[in-house]
This record gives C-alpha cells, structure tokens and sequence, in this order.
C-alpha cells in the first residue's frame, strides 16, 4: 500500500508533477537525440572506412605497416587467399598491390597510394563500385585505366577520360611511369582519401612491375561477430604473417567507437544534473505542502524509516514517469530517423572533411536505456534525500498543528 | 490500576532562551471507560498534556504509565510503536490521507501493524460500519462531508484496537449538527464498546457530555470534577 500511495501522491498535484515530468521528458529526449546522433555518426564513420577500403581484417607480412617498400611482398599470397576465403564468416577477400608514388597530370602533381586491385574482388569486398560518382567502374578488358577520387581529379584539374602519370619505384629502385586513362572518379565520405588514393588494375601494375606482387589482403567478413575467430584462425595458419582486425589498424576509430558510449553517459549524466535540481524542488514543494500529514502519518506509528522510504519511492515513481517518457520520445525519434536518415547536405564539405557521410542514420544500443533506468533512479534518490530528511525531522506533535 | 497514570508531570521549553514551565507538576490518573474531557484556556498548557499522554512529547520531568508500560523515558523509535498498538487519534483537521479512500484510510493503520490482507478488510468495513458509513467506503476524503471525515478519522483511530482513544478539540471544524452526531457516535462506542476516550476541548458541547472534567490553567490542575449532567 506503502508503493500505491507513493504512487497517488505523484499524482495529486497534477500540475506540479507534470511540469517536472515533461522536463525530465524533453531534457532525456534531448539527451537521448544528441547520442543518437553522436552514435550514428561515429558508427558510420566506422562503418565508412571498414567499407571503403579497411576491410574488417588485413593480412600483411610482418613489418609492413612500418616499413611499406615494395619489397614486403606477401609469401604465397594465392594460397593464403586460398585458406581465407574458406573460413566461416568470410564475405570477400581482396588482395592488394600497394604502391606509394606520385600522380602527375600536365599542371600539377599529387602524392599519392596506387591500389592495384582485381576489381571484382574488390567490389565485394569494398564499396569502391558504389562509390562511383562520374565514369565507370575498373573494366578488366580494357588496360591502363585509372579509377580516382573526385578531390584528387579537381588538384590535378583532369576529367574522365584525361590522362595520368603515375610514378613509382620498381623492386630495383628504378623510377616506374606509367600513363594511365581516368576511367572513373569515385567520392567517400572522406575528402582526405579521395585525394590521397587511386585504384588500378593489379594485372597492369604487375606488368609494369615485371612480377605479380600482393602487399595487402583485407579480408571482409558477413559478420562483425566473426573477427576474433578468422582472426585467430588465419594467426595460427600462417604465423610469419601480421593479421590485424580494423580495431588495430585504425586505433583511433576503435577508441571513437568505445568512447561514445561513456561520453554520451556522461552527457546525459551532465543533463540529469541539471534535472536534480528540478526535482528537488518539487518534491520539497510536494513536502512541505504536506507538512500536517506527514506530523499525522508519524503520530499514528508510522516509522520515521517508512516516511523516508515513502518520499523516495515517490520521487523515485515521479522521475521514471518522466524518464519513461523522454526515453519512449527519444528511442521513437531515433527509430524513426533511423529509416529516414538525417540529410545534412548542407554540411557536406565540411563532414566529408572528418569522413562523415551525408546521411545520418542515427542510433542507440539497447544497453542505453537499462543504464539511463539506473541513472535516473539514482538522480531521483539523491533528488529526495533532501526533501525526506526534511519530512522525517519534523516533530509530529507540531507538524499536525500546522496550517498553510 | 489506572489506564493512564501521569505522576508529577513537568514540561519546560526553552523559547528564545527564556525558560517556559508549560506543565508544572500534573497528577493524573484516567481509568478504563472514562470519556474525559482536559479543558482550559488558550496557553494553559492542555496541548503539551495531551501531547505527553499521546506519547508525542516527553515530559522533562516525572512519569507517565500508560497500561502500565512506563512510556516517559522510552526511546523514540519505540514510542512510534507505543502509539500504533496502544492510542488511537482523532484530530482537529481530521487529518485523513487524501489520496486514499475511506476504507483505505482505516486500513492503512493496520498495514502499519502487519495485518494481514483479509482481516484488514473485513476490519475496516466493520468498522467504517459502526461510524455509519458502509455506504461511503470507497469514497476519497474529499467526497465526505467535515463530520463524515471525522467519523473515518474515528474509525481509523479505532483500527488499531488501542487502550484509548486521544482527541484533540474533535468537534472544532464541524457544524453543530455534525458535531453533536460526532459527540453521539463516541458516546455509543464508549458504551457499546468499552473505548475510553480522552479529549482535549472548547467545545461546550463535548464538556457537557464528559463524564469528567479536567480544567487546566498555567500549566496546572485547577479543577477535577465528575460531570454531574451527565
């Protein structure tokens, strides 16, 4: 009876009640929003850079992140390839010459990271072929074409069909040129890669290598539950070789991924902070209202513990209401954006700057809303200690007396 | 033996500093049955009396035994159960839980001493029953009437089976056809049922049904008297 009419209780000043309800409502859908969006952001970054070209695992022979000379070739790359593709879980498997070298075109040159790829490997294994925005995709029949990327064709000043030079080192440390035709331009999320890589046929950089060279696997996987196990297993078949999931290829986005979680508690702590505030008064306001009652409740035998209790079930009851309100407002709000996406266009430059895409889809993780349940009920308590403390030094012979 | 037994009651407040003697030596002993009346003008000190009867206030000197438990020195937390199994109230402002209806107000003492479900219910209807108002259980403070309010308040200070029932100036928010109704209902449960009340009043109409009289003045007994119309 004791819940029941804590329960009452946050209803008999509608008003009142309401008002911290739809502020505890609108402060957690706001907050609920915001890491929604944080969410889908960093997740689509993430997402982004393992389509585009990270995959979700990279086989390289030892040392070659270090030390990227054309010398660090892959032993028996085609029976590596072979293992992998049979592995559960494993999508596609590309395997990759990689080569750093220049682009240059009649007016200006350009540092860039030659990708010889077998393109149809490719295009399973990346989002290369989508992301195609003028020209076509790499044509095995033809020779000598070159897919750039929209950025890298502006600083060059070359249009489809236009000619480039790369250059590059061969294994004997003589300059390689190759004349290459701009077949297609492809645009990622990220300006940066755009201007920095350029994807050719492995069969023509082989050609103008004299022998076939495969720097680079990525090995894209159905699942991302399937790392640690294609992972471990590809390890352990070949030993001298570097297997490393996306995580450890690009730290930095690892970190992104895991830190969103905490900061968006935190932010959304700051926001239940703030609400505390709220709370409390209107729980003293509810208290203090009732000062007569609560003098009755303990002159007829009831235990100074059970006021206390009585209050901080009502604050805890009034502050769920609330959250349960904000987290139905804000999950729907995501879920909805999340079928429709979020178009921020007008941004573009400047997101595509970060490798950000266009269109948000925001999310959550489930894991959010049992978190945001306990940090509002510990809000709601440390909201009620004051006003209970209140409530239960009152002397029950004077409090009955009292008139407001 | 005495239901109530208070043995050279003093009760001293320090307001500002100043020493103020509200009770000043009170000998009184109420028996089983009696339907006492503690009358006196404002500041005569007939609150802090009722308030150290109640168990609500503790004398600063002297005993008070109460069923012949000796409640003068007890601890507060075991004063609070004191009162929920020994003293019924019945206030001023009737003082029901407003969120609660009749039958739930009635109840809510005995969920206080762990009674179980079935008899709390049949309890209360029985009780809600003697106070006239089997018709009204399921109704909320705010739907009864100033004199209905007072008899649930009666009720509920019944719930609880205690030694006595305590009242502090019951009939002072009710009109004079209420209140002599309030004064009847009382009157009958102090025959009927044997409850001994004790009351502290202006009211004339509540010290002309007394059985007995007790004036109080500057903190003393000034008159003790068996009330002869009656």
């Amino acid at each position: 009876m004791l819940f029941r009419i804590a329960w009452k209780n946050v209803w008999r000043s509608k008003r009142r009640s309401g008002i911290v309800i739809a502020a505890i409502a609108i402060g957690l859908w706001g907050g609920l929003f915001a890491s929604g969006v944080f969410e889908g952001m960093m997740e689509a970054t993430v997402n982004s850079a393992i389509e585009r070209e990270l995959t979700h695992i990279q086989v390289h022979r030892a040392g070659f992140r270090d030390d990227r000379s054309i010398s660090m070739i892959i032993p028996g790359a085609d029976s590596v390839i072979g293992y992998v593709r049979h592995l559960p879980g494993v999508y596609a498997v590309t395997g990759r010459c990689i080569l750093d070298g220049m682009a240059s075109s009649p007016t200006t040159s350009q540092g860039v990271r030659i990708k010889g790829v077998d393109p149809h490997d490719e295009e399973s294994a990346t989002s290369l072929r989508k992301e195609i925005v003028q020209g076509f995709y790499i044509d095995t029949a033809k020779v000598n074409t070159v897919l750039i990327g929209r950025k890298l064709a502006e600083k060059l000043e070359v249009r489809l069909r236009s000619k480039i030079v790369l250059t590059f080192q061969g294994a004997d440390g003589t300059l390689i040129y190759g004349a290459f035709r701009v077949e297609g331009i492809f645009e990622s999320n990220s300006s940066q890669y755009d201007q920095t890589n350029v994807y050719v046929l492995r069969r023509d950089l082989f050609a103008l290598l004299g022998s076939p060279m495969i720097h680079e696997i990525g090995v894209r996987l159905s699942s991302e539950l399937f790392v640690p196990a294609v992972q471990r297993s590809i390890s352990e078949k070949f030993p001298a070789l570097e297997v490393m999931n996306w995580g450890e290829l690009a730290p930095e986005l690892k970190l992104f991924l895991e830190s969103v979680d905490l900061i968006m508690n935190i932010f959304l702590g700051i926001i239940l902070t703030a609400l505390l505030f709220g709370i409390t008064n209107t729980m003293l306001m509810s208290v203090l209202d009732r000062v007569r009652e609560f003098g009755m409740l303990m002159a007829v035998g009831m235990k100074r513990r059970q006021v206390f209790v009585m209050v901080m079930t009502e604050t805890v009851l009034l502050s769920l209401t609330g959250g349960a309100a904000g987290m139905i407002l804000g999950g729907g709000t995501i879920m909805y954006l999340r079928r429709t996406g979020i178009d921020l266009s007008m941004f573009a430059e400047g997101m595509a700057h970060f490798g950000f895409s266009r269109i948000l889809f925001p999310t959550i993780h489930f894991a959010t809303f049992p978190i945001l349940t306990l940090m509002i009920i510990v809000t709601a308590l440390l909201a009620a200690i004051y006003p209970a403390i209140k409530v239960i030094q009152l002397r029950p012979a004077s409090a009955i007396r009292t008139y407001l | 033996m005495p239901l109530i037994q208070l043995s050279g009651i003093t009760k001293t407040y320090n307001q500002a500093m100043v020493p103020v003697r509200a009770l000043d030596g009170i000998d009184l002993s109420i028996d089983k049955l009696e339907f006492t009346a503690i009358i006196g003008p404002s500041g005569s000190g007939k609150t802090t009396l009722l308030n150290i009867i109640g168990g609500l206030d503790q004398p600063t000197s002297g005993t008070i035994v109460i069923d012949g438990t000796d409640i003068s020195s007890m601890r507060e937390s075991d004063l609070v159960d004191f009162r929920l199994r020994h003293i019924g109230f019945v206030f001023q402002a009737y003082n029901l839980i407003p969120v609660l209806t009749a039958k739930e107000n009635v109840e809510f003492i005995m969920l206080l001493q762990n009674v179980g479900r079935s008899e709390r219910e049949q309890r209360s209807l029985e009780l809600l029953q003697a106070v006239g108002l089997q018709d009204r259980t399921g109704s909320r403070p705010s739907e009864l009437s100033g004199g209905q309010q007072q008899r649930v308040a009666v009720a509920r200070a019944l719930a609880s089976h205690p030694s006595f029932v305590l009242a502090d100036e019951p009939t002072a928010n009710l009109d004079s056809q209420s209140a002599i109704s309030l004064l009847e209902l009382m009157e009958h449960l102090n025959h009927q049922y044997g409850m001994t009340f004790v009351f502290a009043t202006h009211d004339a109409r509540v010290i002309q049904r007394a059985h007995r009289v007790v004036t109080i003045e500057d903190g003393k007994i000034k008159s003790d008297r068996k009330n002869a119309t009656v």
